[in-house]
């Protein structure tokens, strides 16, 4: 749950910008239903919304079960709740049981059939069973994604000495932030150097214009995590700006690593650290250069106006 | 979940008592939780197979948009099959401007028969058997043969080509011999109701070389493929259970089929056009025969959707990957897998 912070702001505002806050992860700004519904618990019971919020929901839930859970599919992963983790429901049992057999097999077979057939082979099925994963060889290329990034928030928690809830806290400067965002980026590299000699194929697979989509939207999700598990609680424009960098910084570490010959990848955190450091500093540049044109403006009015202009 | 109260209006069901408790059960991925409990309800004991899924001739069903018994829908459908036997392969051609070809292709590409992982510790090339259900002329049976036997290096793969009508399974037969030696071997024939294929008669059953009538032993099969025939059946439920009865465990169910182009709608209406007016009348005037074709359009216009298809297979015991099915052309053919699970 998060604490008051000592922002002042009226009241009701304070008690939406709270509890959306503490429900939907740093107001994703798409209005989903599961947005409208924590709205309206928290200003229905007034203060102390932040524990009201946990226990009024069974009661919402009865009343609008069945909408609700076909939301809850839709947009199972467009909020963060800290009370309702979302279900891990990306694969079925059988799915799971296979691609995680078969996901042993990638650093030898990478993520091909043959690993998957192997898969299958080791969970008890035929060679034949894997064709009924849609994907194919896609399906395992989503479960590492997938995987990897689920396992992050425990990664992340215990990197930063298992404060229980990791996310969006008052305190943080945007500094720490960002000192954050690298730390928590650098972890979920670092998940992927078990299958880095097999990863520029399936970076090759995922580039493939049917799989685009999927794995567009597995890196806004990835970005999306690394930012929540960093602490950014950001609500303006920045929300989409700092996901759309994050992603994009994110993707060009992920090809430099697959390169990456040195111990640990050093050259890799390397490559890391100077994006992000070019993203605060283009940042940087742009905040100067308006408030240059600005400064240069106003003086130029008044010289002018000294001239006897009437400006 | 969705597709559910469809299915339940498209078959009577005296299942709606494990229908709710699953509901009650359920969580976000209902369809899974229900997998797992229907194995145990379905097979290893006979007497809770839903009596939808019995075959029973004086049972009503449709026979395009007409309503037959079941027996009569079995009668009606050989008789379309007799008298398109010849013409059959020339006719889809027509009909679909070779575009079958492609769906075909893609169906025996996306199932990769005879591909087994090159490991070190086990047989590399895993012996497979196919069963083709409805597979007449053998347009699926070939290509398998040719995937598994030339793409994948895998002679160890046999395929079954089974279909009720023998003058569909004659035309196949002559169309084999053109295959080349080794794949003519891996392959036979055989004279089936998908319902039941305990019994079974093998095509010439006078020929050398063929066992008397067996059967299909419970668990024999690796993949059961039927291809635009599963429309004709009498009783799809039973054929179902009867595919998940032949299946090993981890076995895989495949059908292609024609579906519903619904999603669009501008598309959808041209084609319903071209197959309610055209079809009948290509096969009026190259086959000769306009009732048989009329009666094709009208069978696949009577064809449940790809979701309540889809609630068909699992209601069998199967469990599907993902959404259970692919859409072919937006819709107009439609791919559903599944996949016998593993004894527990």
């Amino acid at each position: 749950m998060m604490r008051p912070s000592s922002i002042s702001l009226r009241r009701p505002a304070r008690q939406i910008l709270f509890s959306s806050a503490s429900t939907i992860r740093a107001a994703a700004p798409v209005p989903t239903a599961a947005t409208h519904r924590s709205l309206s618990t928290s200003t229905s019971t007034g203060s102390g919304c932040t524990c009201a919020n946990g226990s009024r929901r069974p009661q919402v839930k009865q009343t609008q079960k069945l909408q609700q859970q076909q939301q809850q599919r839709q947009h199972r992963n467009a909020y963060h709740s800290y009370d309702h983790p979302s279900s891990s429901a990306a694969f079925t049992p059988v799915e799971e049981s296979i691609l995680s057999a078969a996901y042993q097999h990638v650093p030898s077979h990478g993520f091909t059939p043959s690993a998957l057939a192997a898969g299958a082979r080791d969970a008890g099925y035929l060679d034949i069973s894997p064709t009924i994963l849609p994907e194919g060889a896609f399906a395992l290329i989503r479960y590492h994604l997938v995987k990897q990034r689920e396992e992050l928030a425990a990664r992340v928690s215990e990197l930063f000495g298992g404060e229980g809830h990791v996310g969006a806290r008052p305190g943080l400067s945007e500094w720490e932030i960002r000192g954050r965002v690298e730390a928590v980026t650098w972890e979920r590299l670092s998940a992927n150097a078990q299958v880095i000699g097999r990863w520029q194929e399936a970076l090759a697979i995922m580039a493939q214009p049917s799989y685009v989509p999927l794995s567009l939207k597995e890196l806004a999700l990835l970005s999306d995590e690394i930012l929540f598990l960093a602490g950014d609680s950001s609500v303006d424009p920045s929300w989409y700006t700092k996901r759309a960098s994050l992603s994009t910084i994110y993707a060009a570490a992920e090809l430099f690593m697959t390169n990456d010959h040195s111990p640990e990848f050093m050259d890799t955190r390397a490559f890391l650290n100077r994006r992000l450091r070019e993203v605060n500093e283009v940042g940087g540049v742009f905040r100067n250069l308006r408030e240059w044109v600005g400064f240069t403006a106003t003086a130029g009015v008044n010289v002018l106006r000294s001239k006897g202009v009437k400006i | 979940m969705v597709a559910r109260p469809a299915l339940r209006r498209a078959i009577p069901s005296s299942r709606t008592l494990l229908h709710a408790e699953s509901r009650i059960l359920r969580s976000s991925f209902s369809t899974t939780l229900q997998l797992q409990q229907k194995p145990n309800n379905n097979n290893n004991n006979n007497n809770s197979v839903p009596e939808y899924a019995i075959p029973d001739p004086a049972r009503p069903t449709h026979f395009g948009f007409e309503t037959v018994t079941e027996a009569e829908k079995r009668e009606r459908v050989a008789g379309v099959f007799t008298s398109v036997a010849e013409s059959y392969d020339r006719m889809n051609d027509l009909m679909s401007f070779g575009w079958h070809r492609v769906w075909k292709d893609h169906f025996v590409a996306s199932l990769n028969p005879g591909f087994s992982p090159l490991t070190s510790s086990s047989d590399p090339r895993a012996p497979q058997h196919i069963l083709d259900i409805a597979g007449g002329t053998g347009d699926i049976a070939f290509r398998m043969l040719h995937t598994a036997h030339i793409l994948n290096g895998n002679p160890d793969v046999r395929v079954t080509i089974s279909d009720i009508n023998p003058a569909m399974l004659s035309v196949g037969k002559q169309r084999s011999a053109s295959l080349p030696a080794s794949q003519q071997a891996a392959l036979s024939f055989l004279e089936a109701n998908a319902e039941d294929l305990t019994q079974t008669k093998p095509l010439g059953a006078n020929q050398v070389g063929y066992s008397p009538t067996t059967g299909v032993p419970d668990e024999s099969v690796d993949l059961y493929t039927v291809a635009f025939g599963i429309r004709n059946f009498s009783n799809i439920p039973a054929a179902l259970r009867e595919a998940y009865r032949v299946l090993k465990p981890g076995g895989v169910f495949a059908c292609l089929e024609f579906s519903k182009a619904d999603k669009h709608p501008l598309f959808n209406t041209i084609y319903k056009q071209w197959s309610f007016s055209a079809i009948p009348l290509i096969g009026q005037l190259v086959a000769g025969d306009r009732d048989s074709y009329q009666y094709l359009v009208e069978s696949i216009e009577r064809f449940p959707s790809q979701e309540d298809f889809r609630d068909m297979i699992v209601d069998a015991g199967f469990v599907v990957g993902g959404q259970g099915y692919e859409d072919l052309t937006g819709g107009v053919a439609a791919i559903h897998k599944g996949m016998k699970p593993r004894r527990k």
